[in-house]
């Protein structure tokens, strides 16, 4: 395929999702919506698959569409000014001065430097290698599957919020520019669009965020939008250091040559925090989870929270090493710790998920930060396993909450026998975050393995991975309660959410599974691309991940060979069962003062024969890992090591 | 090929050995502690009995799911044992351990029962516990290593113990907590003593309960055996070790009285993670220099 | 005789309730778990979980209040099990039997197998008790083996709860 069709690919990876958003705005008909988004999802499918095979064909492990459009440009200088007009307007709306302010410092700043300084434009717009590819088929493969569950979720909640006119439009709209924008920031080359899309994508989060329009999700939603305009302050003002010093805005070239000084890399790192919901940012992640579920999923889960790693980690070669590096590695492995213990406090579903997510994130970035290959492998690694198997958790922790009418963990007692299929689902889906053979665990284990140079890290590490097992353990304690019971029931889903909620399980048992092709296909390649070395330290094979040194095995772990004995023993343990099957069904010892004829030891009777409700709540351990105790103290200390980031790159 | 059938072989002889060795070792707990509490205690093959005669009862159960857990419980220590026999990734050991363990956690929490859920919730939190200083162990025979398979360890010159002192006793100090003896016995308890009625075991019955008991040896075999590779050279002096490790436990489990679970979180935070990690640090220091 | 019988018979594991009994009773059934006695050496420990649990030991005699934790208790313990009524009032009903409340001996609710007589009786006569009453759980084992064949567990579970109202077959 020539330059110009892969060119014209590019243009539909972003301009499609973009035209579908104004169609969706303008013709408000049901049917003619489904239609588009069912439409677009296929395409965008379509697309990402032909460029994952042109990148594979390719020689040198990257595609670089070059096109000699200058107009290009000015449209996105132009649209850049609308942008941060947009939001001081917003800001002046919602009167918050630290909006209007922010947002000011980033225009002022965008006119002296672009429309009056003389900024040349790098030649290539574009460049996808492997690293824009797991991005590009994260946002194309997962993007897609949410919109479709939201057509069937947005119908319910409109419902339950009683609304007389539907804003699905308005939603799917902004849904849509933000997919569009996610594939070019991606894709694109050039330090100026990427920090244009970036913002487009921050704007989304806002007007997502606020979507249903109440003061507490304004009010949350103003917090993301001042936090990151923080970043893109950041982001702003990296982009001119490097300029000035290299006069260049490629960040293949940024990147590869260790031009800049740290600075402006540690700017850029501090954009990816805020992005990425980091200690002391993660407020606005916690807030984020007002948004009705299909968002948290996308946005604040899978993709758009991803695009602040995915600097982070497209920035390796330009730290990797240094003491940044290292700074980096501290705040990553500090949040993953930090989310964890805190998360164990947390009750409200969506809140444990975000709080996992940001651990999770923090885990991603401690990876680039310690910057070795194999670290390297776990991050692109877990940006793939965590974007599949939390997006499917926000799902189906949406689909509870529509089923029961709480995102209360207490409350999902016995949710097998209310929602049996979306209870399989989620319990697997949890189990992929914690258990071997699952990714994420894979991932894990290349951090610990990987980060033995730096004791502080591998200690956050450790320490984290104890505080993942108890939040994780607990919730799926009470989703796996039940009494005995004859009969299943059947649920009813609607054919969206069901299709969505089933393609994201394959989707997380094929990542799992597949893991050895996915690394050598995506990952292999893209460390190669890092130094041009042949013999890497990790590679896939005899159904695992092996990290060796030399010719010696340095550690790994044949994942395919357990999903093999797991799967064989999914198949006998049934028929074991058959033959151990109860023989009689008693209730629960309550001390022998169970009801008569009650089985399930629902209820027993307390003194004076007074019958009572049998209640076993979770430890949440508020004395230890309370929130309200241990945020304060936590984002000193993250702000401490940022602060200790800038001090040690600025010379 | 040959090495595969070896291997194969190997595994076997250790699912059926482990289970054997570990009731024998269980047995002689019961008689030692009976005579250092003056009594005349069980006869040694006690644990057999108790497990056939559990295999021998009705099968009840509270809901249809807990037989899985169980099962999951024993698959995963035994897949732990086996991986230790191949001489295979500790850190992956560890991480398969603790699947076993979060079954059996499940299965607790699966039924609606006040004493069982709360036994769960204390293994929950005695796993948060102990697991850092596991993986720091792991980390540490890493640092002597410089590799995470075990085989390494056997091709070491010097025995870990000599470089893993602190850590080795970090790791004798969470075993009462993985034996789940006094006084760490809270999320449930052995024999004679009763916590929480049984806690994490009081809704498994019969064939559940033998289970959950066979799978309690293949557990003290497995933790033995990572005893043993503190002294891998001569193999029978690390094996010695272990025994000698395994009577310190029952020393401990006799003289001393069971503590709350914020007790237990606390000290092993301070002095496991303590121990170990300063251990961890001067190898780290000794690497470099 | 298989192994799993042998094996039945050297592994009592008892729960031990104490219905209304005056504490004479409870005490020389504990003083069986002290190094004088010691009961382990017959494999006997007690539980006090009746899922566990192959004989259920009571104390005292049943009245009004706690007939119906006495039918429950039993009705969690898994067959094969056996009931060792211990002392005068288990036995009986004892000196309480006349009292408005009381509806007797153990015998009045469930299936005794074994009496231990005495007010109270000394520790080795309880342990002889519950070593005779592993003697008749071979017999009970036999029997289940025969009945629960093709016995379904939902027809099980009405078995065992339908027979469950309060000291109602006094």
């Amino acid at each position: 395929m020539g330059n110009n069709e892969i060119l014209a690919l590019v243009a539909v990876a972003i301009l499609l999702p973009a035209l579908s958003a104004a169609l969706c705005y303008l013709i408000r008909s049901t049917p003619t919506r489904k239609f588009i988004v069912l439409f677009t999802a296929l395409v965008m499918f379509v697309v990402a698959g032909i460029l994952t095979q042109q990148l594979i064909k390719s020689p040198n492990g990257k595609l670089t569409p070059t096109m000699n459009l200058d107009f290009v440009g000015w449209i996105i200088k132009f649209l850049d000014m609308v942008l941060m007009i947009y939001i001081i307007y917003t800001g002046v709306r919602l009167r918050k001065a630290l909006i209007v302010t922010l947002a000011s410092i980033q225009l002022i700043a965008l006119v002296i430097f672009e429309v009056f300084g003389t900024v040349e434009e790098p030649k290539t717009s574009f460049v996808i290698d492997y690293l824009s590819l797991v991005m590009i088929l994260l946002v194309s493969i997962i993007g897609p599957i949410i919109s479709i569950f939201a057509m069937g979720y947005m119908k319910e909640h409109e419902h339950h919020l009683g609304l007389q006119k539907s804003r699905q439009p308005r939603f799917f709209m902004i849904i849509f520019v933000f997919l569009a924008a996610m594939n070019a920031l991606v894709m694109t080359n050039n330090l100026s669009w990427m920090f244009f899309f970036w913002e487009v994508t921050t704007l989304c989060s806002f007007l997502l965020i606020s979507h249903d329009g109440n003061t507490e999700s304004v009010k949350n939603a103003s917090r993301a939008l001042w936090m990151n305009l923080v970043g893109g302050v950041a982001f702003v003002f990296a982009m001119i250091i490097i300029y000035n010093t290299t006069h260049t805005l490629a960040i293949d070239e940024i990147v590869g040559k260790g031009l800049v000084g740290l600075l402006p890399i540690a700017l850029l790192c501090f954009a990816g925090f805020t992005k990425s919901a980091q200690f002391p940012f993660q407020s606005w992640l916690l807030g984020a989870m007002v948004a009705p579920t299909p968002v948290s999923a996308l946005l604040h889960s899978s993709t758009m929270v991803k695009a602040g790693v995915y600097l982070i980690v497209r920035l390796v070669p330009a730290y990797a090493g240094t003491v940044l590096g290292t700074v980096v590695a501290v705040v990553g492995g500090f949040t993953f710790m930090a989310a964890s213990a805190v998360a164990i406090s947390q009750s409200n579903g969506k809140r444990v998920l975000a709080y996992s997510t940001i651990a999770n994130l923090g885990l991603i970035i401690c990876c680039a930060g310690i910057g070795n290959y194999v670290s390297l492998a776990a991050a692109v690694l877990l940006m793939i396993f965590h974007a599949v198997s939390k997006g499917l958790l926000f799902l189906c922790v949406g689909t509870i909450e529509q089923g029961i009418g709480s995102r209360d963990i207490e409350d999902m007692q016995g949710l097998m026998k209310r929602m049996p299929f979306t209870t399989v689902i989620t319990v697997i889906g949890m189990i992929s975050m914690l258990l071997p053979p699952f990714g994420v665990l894979i991932t894990k284990w290349l951090t610990i393995e990987s980060s033995t140079s730096l004791p502080l890290v591998m200690m956050f590490i450790i320490l984290g991975s104890a505080f993942t097992v108890v939040f994780w353990s607990k919730w799926l304690g009470i989703i796996l309660t039940m009494s005995y019971k004859p009969k299943h029931k059947i649920e009813h889903l609607t054919a969206s959410v069901k299709g969505a909620l089933s393609a994201l399980f394959v989707g997380v048992l094929a990542a799992s599974i597949l893991i050895v092709p996915l690394f050598n296909n995506l990952i292999k390649p893209y460390l190669q691309s890092l130094g041009n070395v042949e013999d890497l330290p990790i590679g896939g094979s005899k159904g695992g991940i092996w990290i060796t040194v030399g010719n010696a095995v340095f550690g790994g772990f044949a994942s395919l060979l357990f999903f093999g004995i797991i799967f064989i023993l999914m198949i006998t343990i049934p028929i074991f069962l058959k033959r151990t099957k109860a023989e009689s069904i008693k209730p629960p010892y309550l001390c022998g003062e169970n009801i008569n004829n009650d089985v399930r030891g629902l209820e027993f009777y307390s003194p004076a024969e007074k019958v009572e409700k049998v209640v076993v709540r979770n430890y949440y351990l508020g004395g230890i890992f309370g929130e309200k105790n241990l945020t304060p103290w936590l984002n000193f200390i993250s702000g401490a090591i940022i602060l200790i980031m800038f001090g040690a790159v600025i010379k | 090929m040959t090495d595969v059938i070896k291997d194969i072989i190997l595994v076997v002889a250790a699912i059926i050995v482990a289970p054997i060795i570990g009731g024998i070792l269980n047995g002689l707990d019961r008689k030692i502690s009976a005579r250092m509490q003056n009594r005349y205690g069980p006869p040694i093959l006690q644990p057999f009995y108790d497990v056939l005669k559990l295999f021998g009862k009705e099968r009840i159960a509270v809901n249809q799911t807990q037989m899985v857990y169980v099962l999951g419980y024993l698959f995963f220590a035994v897949a732990s044992l086996g991986m230790l026999v191949l001489k295979q990734d500790l850190l992956m050991i560890m991480f398969v351990l603790a699947f076993s363990n979060i079954s059996l956690v499940m299965g607790a929490m699966s039924v609606r029962s006040p004493y069982s859920k709360i036994g769960a919730q204390r293994e929950i939190i005695q796993m948060m516990a102990y697991e850092p200083v596991l993986l720091l162990m792991v980390v540490g025979v890493f640092m002597s290593t410089n590799s995470f398979m075990i085989k390494s360890v056997f091709d070491l010159d010097k025995p870990l113990l000599y470089s893993l002192p602190l850590i080795f006793i970090a790791f004798i100090y969470v075993l009462t907590i993985k034996l789940r003896k006094s006084p760490f016995d809270f999320s449930t308890s052995h024999h004679g003593h009763q916590e929480l009625i049984k806690g994490l075991t009081t809704e498994f019955s019969g064939p559940q309960l033998a289970i959950i008991e066979m799978t309690h040896w293949y557990d003290l075999v497995l933790l033995l055996g990572l005893i043993t590779l503190f002294f891998a050279k001569p193999i029978w002096v690390g094996i010695l070790i272990a025994l000698v490790c395994y009577f310190l436990e029952m020393v401990i489990d006799n003289i001393s009285a069971r503590v709350t679970w914020k007790w237990m979180l606390k000290y092993t935070w301070i002095i496991g993670i303590g121990l170990a990690l300063t251990n961890i640090i001067w190898l780290y220091l000794k690497n470099r220099a | 005789m298989g192994i799993i019988d042998k094996a039945r018979k050297k592994s009592p594991w008892i729960i031990h309730y104490d219905c209304t009994s005056c504490n004479g009773c409870d005490i020389e059934t504990l003083a069986c778990l002290t190094p004088l006695y010691d009961v382990e050496r017959f494999g006997i420990i007690n539980v006090g979980n009746p899922k566990h649990a192959d004989v259920l030991v009571v104390t005292g005699s049943v009245n009004k209040r706690n007939v119906r934790v006495l039918k429950n208790l039993y009705n969690q313990m898994p067959d094969p099990k056996a009931v060792v009524a211990v002392g005068a009032c288990a036995c009986t009903g004892g000196i309480f039997s006349d009292c408005y409340n009381v509806y007797g001996g153990v015998n009045k609710v469930l299936p005794v197998d074994v009496y231990v007589p005495g007010c109270c009786p000394r520790p080795e006569a309880i342990i002889d008790g519950i070593v005779q009453a592993m003697d008749k759980l071979e017999g009970k084992a036999r029997n289940m083996k025969h009945a629960a064949s093709g016995k379904q567990p939902e027809a099980a579970l009405q078995a065992s709860t339908g027979n469950n109202n309060d000291g109602a077959n006094t």
